[in-house]
Formats: structure tokens, C-alpha cells, sequence
């Protein structure tokens, strides 16, 4: 009876190893596009998504090799990563307080297009300037 | 013409796609909407409105209430417009709280006061709809899930006789946004796109009725052009079948540039308004352009509650409507003297600023006041006004003086006899309304703290747009008769409010004719 | 003397065999115990500066707030697994280092979220990697994420390597960033306003530091 369930966990574990094992791992991006240095220049990346040395297909995905011809990724491009805007809301909760939470505004909420504010080659705005011009400095660095 | 000449040539002589882009082009340059037989529908609805602030919405909810397909489209990639930052301040005549607190007000009393910061020229039966439905709407917001402070003394905004308008919890309007557009949402059927801006109306073959929209979605507002309504070429085409109707509901103009110059010259391209970027007048000459009735379009208000040291609506319009303006002074700085009642209309208020700024660009007029003077409802936005610099706080009038250049003790001698009437039950030289109440109070407190704002007006409410009537079906100007399958509600109609808005109306005539629109259609 | 151990070692060879297991169990017993015990939050809070790390990580999955409940100690993910000398070494020292500081060093001087950019050195991979052995092929993962982590395993042992936390960021501390602006906000604008929220975290803390 004993040997029998030590059996019988024995092959769950077995099963759930192999299981593990054999799930599906995702390749990285297959095109491959050449990073040169003048890309770099032209489409240059946000010093955080630099660090991660990223690859241009790595959010342009299914968009061919030609950079130029690449399209600005939407909202669900960016969540891809970095989860849903509630998410983003919540990892600036301290702001809520005071009601200067950019992700969780008293007139939007975290209902925003990303690419209101953030662009990622070339400067980013803050929406939020164009009638808070004074104190949005206090209240936040600038947009990332 | 020439130049849609020599574009079609050179296209013709391409003799390749472009051609027929070039004449669709150029033929829209001249034309009349599509109808019918132009067009092949992508999606169909019962209704459609254009614009998702509070005149959009409250005709989407009370449309989509009754059990209708809504498609709202909204050309920015925010929901609401200027709705959205607007203060939230909701004129209801007659509400429970003004009932609760003694203070009588009456329909004729709300017409009498909105005709005079008019100048007369309102069209009393949209006033008298207001004044019938304002309570009733305001429920309704309520139960599509607005919030506002009630059970609290209504707060007394500039050219009302009577303290009569409502905040909104957060003190912003879209604590009645953002639930409306939930509330439709969450209805059947009903979809609200961003970033779909309206391009034409659609047409009945024999040209009568408006039988849907064309439009683009993806689109993306770029406030860099000079005119986005012209010079946007962003999105990607579809076309919308209305069943019952459209609903125009798409704003004022108060940001395009072109439009507002032509109307009223002396507002320039790079002048600051308090208004939201997209407030263009591109879907309002749509309508023009199927026959809809102009009215009072070169009437332009401008806040004289905002200020020239922050960009926008900002914070100032707060902290003087509903603070420094209530039992402080508005002072010229060149003399110390007032030389206006701060609790005028808004049109009165900014034509004595204009004089002053005309003969000085740079006198902006300081708004000064002590800590009783501000409402309740806004001392949460009294840290946000010191912080950003906008507002400033003197231990003593010296030192206010000292800062803002004005003759210390002529400002001394103002205030003293600002109180002094106020004290006494003597009315002020200005008639100020508000300082009924302060008999034997003292209204600004010489103990201090004082805090200070200066005052320029900036272009707000554009006053002209669509004539409706009180079923709000767009008239025509060719039949005098209203346009089928067309209805506005909102700022892109004219007329209500005549020369100038009382503020806190424009909630009420917003929502107010978006809901009889929803209720028509 | 020596002589004498040696004769009772060569002739009861049993017993001397017992006591050395017995003597070597008791050791590791008590190595294992001195570790287990100091490894957790409770203890480590006690010289070291962490308050509002503490707080933050009980509300994280990693510190309990999850489904089932499994909670990972401070030491797993901080301190490294490579062998068990590097281990101890990096015990003692950061032991002494924080217990310093906490006793003689200047406290308000930490900058606690400039070291949030040096969170890769503080979060061990192999750690994460010792549970989410899976997470290049866990179906859990959005297919961007397992992307990602074909990515992070593409730069490994090269120059570009990056490390867990470098997307993670707050990762076993869920809402880090707001919880030290309670303690110490990072902008001037809301010095003094958020004491509240602190008071909340601190009563909360208290009580989750008890169970």
C-alpha cells in the first residue's frame, strides 16, 4: 500500500518534471535586422530600454526589416511588457494622495493612450503640462 | 480653382492612382457631403453622436438608455474634451440643496440673470428648458454615477443673483465624465471609439436627411498645425450608418486658431485659452455645410478668472470664481483701486480687465482675498495654487504691495472701505451681490495671511453655433425647419446663452440638451 | 593522554563512529537552526534598515500575500547560493556592515530609492531561477514574456548581461517605490503629506511582524 503511493507520486513528479521540460519555449525574434550605428542614432532608444539591449524587432514584431518602414506600436504593444495601465497606476500609488498620479488622473483615470505622453524615439511630453504648466514639475520628474 | 485645376491635370497625366485620389480630393474641396448612393456603410446604429463631453454623453446615455445601438466618436485620444477639465461647477436652479439652505431662487430669477450677462440676446426658450430640466438631468447623472458635494450651501458663482451651483466631488467635470461614459458603455450594442474624428455627414440620396457619418479612426490629433481640421491627414476612412440620427455634439472653437480670429480679431493665433487643444471648429462647418442655422458666431467668451501665470485652465479659475473673487477685491495695480464688481458676469468682468490691459499689456489685475473667502468645496486646490506659484500668500499687505507694484497706501485705503461698506450694509459702488451676507462681518480679515492671484481674461465658451430648439433638432437655414436626422446639443449650439454664459451654465445647457436629444431622437 | 583517546577510538570503533555522526548532526543542526532563524524578516528588520521594504514585501506573493501563502524568506533571494562559505561570508559581513549603521551610521543619509537602481545587485538570479525553473516554458507567462526571457537568457555571460530585477523591478516588494515615498518621499511636493499613509504601513507592519 505504502510502496504503491510513494509509486504513484513518484510518477506525478516524474510526469510533471518532464511536463516542464517539454512546454513551449518561445524563440527570440527571428528577422534579422542589423543594428548599425546611424539606426541607432536615428530611432534612439529610452536609457531604460536601452540597458535591456533591446532589438528593434523586439517590439516592431511581424513588421518586416525594414526600420523605416516600421510602424509606432499600440497600446497592447506596450502591455505586452509592462502589463495593463491599472498596473502602472498602482506602482505610482503615493501619487493617488495627492491626486497627481499621471497614470491615475482625476480627469482620465488609467484609461490614457500611452503615446499621449510617452514616445520612445524622441522626447516624451506630459499631457498634463497644458493646464498644470506650474506644478507638474513639482509633482513628477519628467516623463520617462 | 486653378490650383484643383492643375492638381487634376497633373494627375491625369500620372495616369495612375493617384488620379482618382486627386479628384476625390479636389471634388471634396468643393463639395457637398456625401449622400447615400456615394458611400458603402462599414457598421451600422441606431444613433450617433459626435463628441464625448457632457452634451455627448448624456445624449449617448439617455439613447442608449432607451435601448438604442450608440456609437459616440471622439476625435481625441482622451474621453470628454474640455468636459473633462473643466471645474465641475453644475448650475441646478431650484436644486434640493439650495432648499435646504434657505436660499429661494426661481426659474424667472435664473432667466433674469442669464439675459443680463446676455445682454439680451438669449434665446429665452432654451433657457427656460434649462431651468425646467436641470434638477431632473442632475438626477440622472446621478444615477449614471456622477458624484458631487451635496448637502452642502451651494456655492455663488459671477452674475447669479442666488447661490445655485453644484460641485463635483473632485472639483473637475469629469466625476460626470468618466461615469457616463462607463454607463454607456456598459450598455448593449453601444461603443465609444477615441481617436475618430467625424469628416462629413452622410446624406439621404435626396439630400434631407442625415443618414450617418463618415470618419476616420487611428486618428491622431496633432496640435502642431496651424489648422488639424484641414491639414490632418491621419486614419484610416470609415463610414457609419445612423438609423435614427445623428447627435453633433462636438464643442466650441475656442482653440482654432483661424476660426476664432476671423470671428473676433483680437484674439490672436498664440493667445492662450482655457480651453483642451481639439476644440476646433471642423465638425460645426460640417454642419453649416448641410444647412445648419448659424448663431452668434463671433460672440467669444473670455474667463476673466484665469491667469497669465499658468498655461490653460490651470488652477486660478478655481481659486477666484469660488475664492478671492467671492469677498475679496480685484485690484489695478497701477492705482490700487477696483474697477469692477469681481462677481459680475464673466463679459462685464473681462471688458473692465481690457481697459486696464489695453492701455497696459503687462497690468494684469491682482486679485486679492483672506482665507474666509474661499468655498468649502475648494480648499483642497488652495495648496496646489501656492505650490505652483500661481497664487501668493502675504503676512501683510506691505508686503503684497511691495511685490505686485501697487501704491501700498491707496491698496490700504481700498480695502478699508471695501470692508468698512461691506460692515455697514451699504452697497459698494459696484453692487456686489455677495456681500448681502457679510453685514457686520468683516470681509477681508486685516489679521492676514492674504493671498493674491493676477487676473487676465483668456478665450472660454464660444457662444454662437448650430440654432437648435427645445427638442434640440438642428434648425436649417434653408426651410427654417429642422433637419432630419440632425440634433446638437452642447457648445457647438448657439444662442442659449447670448452675448456671455453665466458660469456653471454649461453643465446645465450640456447636459441638460444632451439629454433631450437622447430623448428625441 | 592522546594515547588513551586513541586506544578508546580503536577499540570501541562503533561508538566512536555514532558520536561523530551524532556530533556532526548536533553541528549542522545547530548551523541550520542558527541560519534558518536568521534569515527571516523578523530577524533581519532587527538591525537592519528595511522597514518599508518589510512592508512592502508582506504585500507581495513572495512574502505571503499570495493564494497559498508561501512565503520566501529575506536570504533566498538576497544573499547568494553558490556554496555555502560565500554564503556565510556575505551573512557575516552584511550582518555586521547594516547592524553598524544601524547602531553608529546616519540613517536619513540612505538613499533608498537611488539604491533601487541597483537592485540587480541585490536580487540573485539563481535564486529566482532556483523556483521558476520554468520560465522559459511556463504557459503562464504571456508569450512576451517567455520572448523576454529567451532575451535575458541570450545575453547571458556576455558584457550586455542583465539580471531579473532589471525588469522586474520590484519584484518580492510589490509597490516598493510608493511605500519608501511614505517613509521619505522622493519629491519635495509631498514632504509631510504622506505621514498618514506612513502611520497605516508602520500599524500594519507591527502586526504582520507578530504572527
Amino acid at each position: 500500500m505504502r510502496s504503491k503511493k510513494t509509486l504513484l507520486a513518484l510518477g506525478f513528479f516524474l510526469i510533471l518534471g518532464v511536463m516542464s521540460l517539454v512546454g513551449s519555449e518561445v524563440n527570440a525574434s527571428s528577422p534579422q535586422l542589423k543594428i548599425t550605428p546611424e539606426l541607432k542614432e536615428k530611432f534612439t532608444l529610452k536609457p531604460h530600454h536601452e540597458k535591456l539591449s533591446f532589438k528593434c524587432v523586439d517590439c516592431h514584431e511581424g513588421q518586416g526589416d525594414d526600420p523605416e518602414n516600421f510602424k509606432a506600436i499600440d497600446d497592447k504593444g506596450c502591455l505586452s511588457c509592462h502589463k495593463t495601465k491599472q498596473y502602472l497606476a498602482d506602482r505610482l500609488k503615493f501619487m493617488d494622495n495627492l491626486h497627481t498620479n499621471p497614470h491615475n488622473s482625476i480627469h482620465d483615470g488609467p484609461k490614457l493612450y500611452c503615446d499621449e505622453c510617452h514616445f520612445e524615439h524622441k522626447k516624451s511630453d506630459n499631457m498634463c503640462l497644458s493646464c498644470h504648466s506650474n506644478d507638474v514639475k513639482l509633482w513628477m520628474r519628467p516623463t520617462p | 480653382m486653378s490650383q484643383e485645376k492643375m492638381s487634376r491635370r497633373d494627375a491625369l497625366k500620372l495616369g495612375f492612382v493617384g488620379a482618382g485620389a486627386a479628384m476625390l480630393s479636389a471634388s471634396q474641396a468643393m463639395a457637398a457631403a456625401p449622400t447615400e448612393k456615394d458611400v458603402k456603410f462599414d457598421e451600422e446604429y441606431d444613433v450617433i453622436v459626435i463628441g464625448s463631453g457632457f452634451a455627448g454623453l448624456a445624449a449617448a446615455a439617455k439613447a442608449a438608455e432607451r435601448g438604442y445601438k450608440v456609437l459616440i466618436l471622439e476625435k481625441m485620444g482622451r474621453v470628454g474634451g474640455n468636459s473633462v477639465i473643466n471645474g465641475g461647477a453644475f448650475a441646478v436652479p431650484m436644486n434640493k440643496d439650495q432648499k435646504a439652505f434657505g436660499i429661494e431662487d426661481s426659474k424667472a430669477l435664473f432667466i433674469k440673470d442669464a439675459l443680463k450677462a446676455g445682454l439680451g440676446i438669449n434665446h429665452v426658450e432654451m433657457l427656460e428648458l434649462i431651468a425646467d430640466r436641470a434638477q431632473e438631468v442632475f438626477d440622472f447623472t446621478v444615477k449614471c454615477g456622477a458624484k458631487y458635494q451635496t448637502g452642502k450651501k451651494p456655492t455663488h458663482f459671477g452674475g447669479h443673483s442666488v447661490a445655485r451651483t453644484i460641485v463635483t466631488e473632485n472639483m473637475s467635470g469629469s466625476a460626470i465624465i468618466q461615469p457616463m461614459a462607463a454607463f454607456v458603455e456598459k450598455l448593449p450594442g453601444c461603443k465609444l471609439v477615441t481617436r475618430a474624428k467625424m469628416d462629413d455627414f452622410v446624406m439621404s440620396n435626396d439630400g434631407t436627411t442625415v443618414i450617418g457619418v463618415t470618419a476616420r479612426i487611428n486618428y491622431r490629433f496633432d496640435n502642431k498645425l496651424y489648422s488639424d481640421d484641414i491639414e490632418n491627414k491621419s486614419g484610416e476612412k470609415k463610414v457609419y450608418r445612423a438609423k435614427k440620427g445623428v447627435i453633433l455634439a462636438s464643442g466650441g472653437f475656442a482653440m482654432d486658431k483661424e476660426y476664432r480670429k476671423i470671428q473676433d480679431p483680437r484674439m490672436a493665433p498664440d493667445m492662450d485659452a482655457t480651453n483642451h487643444d481639439g476644440a476646433t471648429a471642423g465638425a460645426l462647418l460640417k454642419a453649416f455645410q448641410i444647412g445648419a442655422l448659424p448663431v452668434h458666431i463671433s460672440w467669444i467668451q473670455e474667463g476673466p478668472w484665469a491667469s497669465p501665470d499658468e498655461r490653460g485652465f490651470g488652477v486660478a479659475p478655481l481659486l477666484t470664481q469660488q475664492g478671492l473673487f467671492v469677498k475679496g477685491v480685484c485690484v489695478d495695480i497701477r492705482n490700487g483701486k477696483r474697477f469692477m464688481n469681481e462677481m459680475a458676469d464673466r463679459k462685464t468682468r473681462a471688458d473692465a480687465q481690457y481697459v486696464i490691459l489695453r492701455e497696459d499689456p503687462k497690468a494684469y489685475p491682482v486679485a486679492i482675498g483672506t482665507y474666509n473667502t474661499f468655498d468649502e468645496q475648494i480648499y483642497a486646490a488652495i495648496e496646489k495654487g501656492l505650490q505652483g506659484g500661481v497664487m501668493k500668500k502675504f503676512d501683510t499687505l506691505d508686503a503684497l504691495a511691495a511685490n505686485y507694484k501697487i501704491p501700498a497706501a491707496a491698496l490700504k485705503e481700498t480695502i478699508a472701505k471695501y470692508n468698512e461698506d461691506a460692515k455697514n450694509g451699504v452697497e459698494d459702488q459696484f453692487k456686489k451681490q455677495t456681500l448681502k451676507d457679510m453685514k457686520g462681518k468683516e470681509c477681508i480679515e486685516m489679521k492676514g495671511p492674504f493671498y493674491a492671484i493676477r487676473t487676465v481674461p483668456k478665450p472660454h465658451h464660444t457662444m454662437g453655433g448650430v440654432k437648435i430648439n427645445t427638442k434640440a433638432q438642428v434648425i436649417s437655414a434653408n426651410t427654417n425647419k429642422p433637419i432630419a436626422g440632425l440634433f446638437a446639443a452642447g457648445e457647438v449650439t448657439g444662442g442659449t446663452h447670448g452675448a456671455s454664459r453665466l458660469g456653471s451654465c454649461a453643465i446645465a445647457d450640456c447636459l441638460v440638451c444632451g439629454f433631450v436629444a437622447g430623448e428625441n431622437i | 593522554m592522546i594515547k588513551k583517546i586513541f586506544l578508546i577510538i580503536k577499540n570501541n570503533m562503533l561508538l566512536t563512529v555514532l558520536v561523530g555522526v551524532l556530533v556532526g548532526l548536533l553541528s549542522s543542526w545547530i548551523l541550520y537552526e542558527g541560519l534558518h532563524r536568521t534569515s527571516d524578516d523578523k530577524f533581519c528588520v532587527v538591525c537592519h534598515e528595511m522597514k518599508p521594504m518589510v512592508a512592502a514585501y508582506h504585500n507581495d506573493v513572495h512574502g505571503g500575500a499570495g493564494k497559498i501563502g508561501i512565503k520566501v524568506t529575506c536570504v533566498t533571494c538576497h544573499l547568494p547560493h553558490d556554496n555555502v562559505f560565500a554564503y556565510i561570508a556575505t551573512k557575516a559581513r552584511n550582518g555586521a556592515v547594516e547592524g553598524a549603521i544601524h547602531f553608529f551610521g546616519n540613517v536619513d543619509a540612505i538613499d533608498w530609492q537611488a539604491n533601487r537602481a541597483n537592485r540587480a545587485h541585490f536580487v540573485k538570479d539563481e535564486a529566482c531561477v532556483g523556483c521558476h525553473t520554468n520560465y522559459k516554458t511556463n504557459e503562464a507567462i504571456s508569450e512576451q514574456g517567455r520572448k523576454m526571457h529567451a532575451h535575458y537568457d541570450s545575453l547571458k555571460d556576455t558584457a550586455k548581461e542583465i539580471s531579473c530585477a532589471s525588469c522586474h523591478v520590484e519584484v518580492g516588494h510589490k509597490g516598493l517605490r510608493s511605500m519608501l515615498n511614505y517613509y521619505k518621499p522622493e519629491y519635495e511636493y509631498y514632504k509631510g503629506k504622506l505621514d498618514k499613509k506612513k502611520e497605516e504601513a508602520e500599524k500594519k507592519l507591527a502586526e504582520e511582524l507578530k504572527k
